[in-house]
């Protein structure tokens, strides 16, 4: 046993421990695999369902970690409510994480209006807007909102993604500029950073699991 | 061995600052200070509610070794218990009380104090 030596630590590693099954980072590469995916099913799918195809495979995942998370973790970690201070951190993250969203739809509706205007030739529009409008601005907001989530969740693996992700628009650029990839390279990046992500996150679980077996309670105590 | 009775700055009796009834140790409540009770307050004093499972892996207690200390805190209204039932199964909540949030930070001052009085 190691007992923290400040009610700080004590309670950083009290809600750490409640990020500690990696499955929100399963998540977010399900999340960013449509970054992957969505470019080659265009040609099939048409521009919007291949996007919106997405939606209902996160829901999917979302309520099968949910399910993960009630069935499996909450009996072998228990159940913790945090204090006032951290409640309002986690909400910050939201409010950060919606912010950014919101500033990508506005990216996107603008690069639109743009076309519809005929401000952009529709050839021209999807690599003026990765490469003079998109790729630093995408980068920087991936950045950020996985920065600030791992400054405000005391979570340092949130650093790591945070770079892949500013890294990614700009290496995809370079792919498709100095070897030609389609799609601007998105598949490629993306599709290692969703699947780092993916098998990171389901790694973590796993060992999780094993570090964490069921308790042995008296009366079916839950 | 140096003899007490020769060197009056080791005879207790004779020294003025030996008198423990105001030494801030004094003040240290025994109930809080024994190493397990405190490290499950510190956990509940960081958290608003936990329930069992949860102050066992955070603490690497056993069960019965929990239920003693808690058993302890409960009898001094430093926690409360709350039994209820997740779905079909039961759960107990603990929480730390007001009484038992102020004796922590009491305890903390009396401590803090000691520590500060120790020479480097």
């Amino acid at each position: 046993m190691q007992t923290p030596i400040s009610i700080r630590a004590a309670e950083q590693k009290a809600f750490r421990a409640t990020l500690a099954d990696g499955l929100w980072e399963v998540l977010a590469g399900c999340v960013m695999l449509e970054f992957a995916l969505a470019p080659l099913l265009t040609k099939s799918l048409g521009d919007f369902w291949s996007s919106a195809i997405f939606l209902p495979f996160w829901a999917v995942v979302y309520l099968a970690i949910r399910w993960v998370r009630r069935k499996v973790v909450s009996p072998r970690l228990g159940q913790v409510t945090f204090g006032p201070a951290r409640r309002k951190r986690v909400r910050q993250v939201i409010l950060v994480v919606v912010l950014i969203t919101a500033a990508s739809l506005l990216m996107g509706m603008l690069v639109m209006i743009l076309f519809s205007r005929g401000t952009i030739p529709p050839q021209d529009g999807p690599r003026l807007f990765l490469q003079s409008m998109g790729s630093w601005p995408l980068g920087i907001l991936g950045l950020s909102a996985f920065c600030i989530a791992g400054v405000l969740l005391d979570y340092p693996r949130a650093y790591f993604y945070g770079i892949l992700l500013f890294m990614a628009p700009l290496t995809g650029e370079w792919l498709a500029e100095h070897l030609g990839t389609a799609h601007h390279g998105f598949p490629i990046v993306f599709g290692v950073i969703s699947s780092l992500m993916i098998g990171l996150g389901l790694v973590t679980f796993f060992r999780w699991l094993k570090a964490n077996p069921p308790l042995d309670l008296p009366g079916g105590e839950d | 061995m140096p003899n007490p009775k020769s060197n009056p700055d080791l005879n207790l009796k004779t020294r003025p600052e030996a008198n423990l009834e105001n030494h801030p140790l004094t003040s240290l409540d025994p109930l809080i200070h024994a190493p397990a009770r405190l490290t499950i307050l510190t956990y509940l004093y960081a958290v608003e509610s936990s329930d069992y499972v949860f102050l066992m892996r955070m603490t690497g207690f056993t069960w019965g070794n929990l239920a003693t200390h808690l058993g302890k805190l409960e009898e001094a209204g430093y926690i409360t218990v709350e039994k209820r039932f997740n779905g079909k199964k039961p759960q107990t909540l603990l929480r730390m009380s007001e009484a038992g949030r102020n004796a922590f930070r009491a305890y903390k001052k009396a401590m803090q104090q000691v520590l500060d009085d120790l020479p480097d």
